[in-house]
């Protein structure tokens, strides 16, 4: 039996709740489906394969105040105590720790003069010629460095090799080319001897997240980052064991901040994961009080209308017509509300990307979300629905 | 068309037992009109309901139109309803929010009558009881009188064979209480079984046979000779 017609006669003659709850469900909609884009947006981001060996990786800076030591040599003394320890692959110091937030960039171009070619700006990693290895990466085209290749740094002494990221070659020299082409950066000329696929810069959150090269250049700092390549397993172990160890070598110096490299990238992200936790939290609070909403509006629609619904089943309505009759009610009030939140989610989706560096808003959410919305209404309205429909038609004689 | 054979109902809540109808018998033979009275509380409704399908009862037998009402099932009870009774309540029970068309086509909906016969025994139906221009109108914005007449119209429109009236007149002046009793009066004539339930002994007078419930029982039973003359056989049995 057919109810649309007069569920909708009766809807557009008692609109305020119906326009009320669709109103709601448009709000909601609209917020949700945006706020889901966001949401998968980041965690794409979050789950994106940064190319490093995370989970194996320990991350540290030593602060030397010791100014008359030889750093250079208490640096090869320490990362050889280190490599003796049991699980430990590689050790070795760094000018900047990926995904960290923290390092050096310069722009570099595929022209001596830069003005004159296309330039990108890049993250640096200066290590030895094992820092492929070191941070678990593969050379996907070309060659790894050479011990030949390494440097000191020194202006006399820079190295003649670099390997890029595939993003920072495509963008200097075009989709899957710059093999054996040279870039430029200031004074310095190098030659792209090995590119890595995927190989995240320290700031893999920003518009250089995939633009890294590496140079073959070993130098002691001061202020020094230190990776230690380890078998993932004995991580957690070997990390307790590097204070002590290299304190014990030498005393005038501080070991800061020893962390997997997973945790330094989660500290780069913890705004995103910060953003995430809260827009969850936006969709949980929202579908919960728009559930809540239909949840209400159905008893009180219930409530007031007890005696008609006992009419109803006095004259011959069953159960399953009395329960239908609300299922059918609230699903035409739901989906006025997907509609009009659709077409809102889509506006709103448009002003957010216009404002912010957020993707567009892909309408397969907002059809999912608007699909979870009618299925989360049904759930909302079945427990009252079955409330109406086991009303005795008694009922219909009583004074109430 | 109605055998109620000691019928009882108890009503049972934690704290108390009420037993509304005890050892009730009463047989309604087909194009019967007949007035139900008693005081307050006497168990009135609860016949009203338990005859039509409204409730179930505690004990005993009823048969309606051949059929043991106590062997059917929530939905078989439903669809009696719908196929055989037609009802008229004190306060009319129209839904507001359907204008008068849709109210009456509402029990037709529930037997999945088409749309173009529905419209056909609507608009009849409006005729029969003097509205049929005002089938737009909602309830709310018709009188007391012609709000029964409505009713009227619902009950009549499943074409029922036996129809039951809760105080129909309770909330109408003398003037549209004689207009819907004197409709109750046609529809009788024209072959409707009709059981009224009222508390104005005149409406009862009016009918062939009244009869008088107390504290859940059949009292006293009176054949009134009136100026309607009985449409149906004047041997009616009434057991007590």
């Amino acid at each position: 039996m057919s109810e649309i017609k007069p569920i909708l006669n009766t809807l557009m003659r008692s609109k305020a709740g119906a326009l009320l709850l669709i109103l709601q469900i448009a709000v909601t909609l609209a917020i949700v489906s945006n706020a889901i884009s966001i949401v998968s947006d980041r965690v794409d981001k979050l789950s994106e394969d940064t190319g490093y060996d995370e989970q194996g990786i320990i991350a540290f800076t030593v602060l030397t105040y010791n100014r008359n030591i030889d750093r250079a040599k208490q640096f090869k003394e320490d990362m050889a105590k280190l490599k003796e320890i049991d699980g430990v692959i590689e050790a070795m110091t760094v000018s900047s720790i990926p995904l960290s937030s923290s390092g050096g960039s310069w722009i570099i171009s595929d022209n001596p003069d830069e003005m004159q070619g296309k330039r990108v700006d890049s993250g640096y990693i200066q290590a030895n010629h094992r820092v492929v290895n070191a941070f678990g990466l593969k050379v996907s085209e070309g060659r790894d460095f050479e011990p030949q290749d390494e440097s000191d740094g020194t202006d006399s002494q820079f190295p003649s090799v670099a390997i890029v990221s595939r993003a920072v070659a495509n963008k200097l020299f075009g989709e899957g080319k710059g093999l054996n082409e040279f870039i430029y950066s200031g004074d310095n000329m190098m030659k792209i001897v090995g590119i890595v696929e995927t190989m995240k810069s320290q700031w893999p959150d920003s518009k250089m997240g995939d633009n890294v090269m590496l140079i073959p250049i070993e130098r002691s700092r001061m202020y020094q980052r230190v990776i230690v390549k380890t078998e993932p397993s004995k991580r957690a172990k070997i990390m307790k064991l590097i204070e002590p160890l290299l304190l014990e070598n030498e005393r005038q110096r501080v070991i800061i901040d020893v962390k997997g490299l997973d945790e330094a990238k989660a500290q780069t992200y913890q705004r995103d994961t910060l953003m995430i936790r809260m827009l969850v939290a936006l969709i949980v609070f929202l579908v919960i009080i728009t559930a809540l909403g239909i949840f209400g509006l159905t008893h009180f629609n219930i409530s007031k209308r007890t005696k008609q619904i006992g009419t109803r089943r006095a004259l011959g309505a069953r159960k399953s017509a009395i329960f239908s009759y609300f299922l059918v009610e609230n699903t035409l009030v739901t989906l006025f509300g997907v509609i009009a939140g659709s077409i809102a989610a889509l506006y709103l989706g448009g002003q957010l990307m216009a404002s912010y560096n957020i993707p567009a808003l892909d309408w397969s959410i907002v059809l999912y979300t608007g699909v979870a919305m009618l299925g989360m209404s049904l759930m909302s309205v079945y427990q009252p629905a079955k409330r109406a429909a086991n009303i005795s038609p008694s009922i219909a004689t009583r004074s109430i | 068309m109605l055998n109620m054979q000691n019928i009882g109902k108890l009503y049972q809540t934690e704290m108390v037992q009420t037993q509304a109808l005890r050892e009730f018998n009463l047989t309604v033979n087909e194009g019967e009109f007949i007035a139900v009275t008693g005081p307050s509380g006497s168990g009135k409704t609860t016949f009203l309901n338990i005859a039509g399908l409204l409730e179930s009862y505690s004990s005993g037998q009823y048969m309606l139109d051949g059929i043991d009402v106590g062997k059917l099932n929530d939905n078989q009870r439903s669809d009696l309803r719908n196929q055989k009774i037609g009802f008229i309540f004190q306060g009319f029970n129209l839904i507001p929010d359907l204008n008068l068309f849709e109210n009456i086509e509402v029990p037709l909906r529930y037997r999945g009558i088409k749309a173009k016969e529905r419209k056909r025994r609507v608009e009849h139906c409006l005729e029969q009881v003097g509205l049929a221009g005002r089938a737009r109108h909602l309830p709310q914005q018709l009188s007391g009188g012609q709000q029964q007449r409505v009713a009227i119209a619902r009950a009549l429109a499943g074409e029922p064979r036996f129809l039951l009236a809760d105080e129909p007149t309770g909330n109408l002046d003398s003037l549209m209480a004689r207009q819907v009793m004197t409709l109750l009066e046609e529809l009788n004539r024209a072959g409707t079984t009709i059981v009224m339930v009222t508390h104005d002994p005149e409406l009862a007078r009016r009918t062939p046979r009244n009869i008088q419930i107390v504290d859940g029982q059949v009292a006293d039973f009176t054949l009134y000779q009136g100026t309607q003359a009985p449409h149906v056989n004047p041997q009616m049995s009434v057991e007590v």
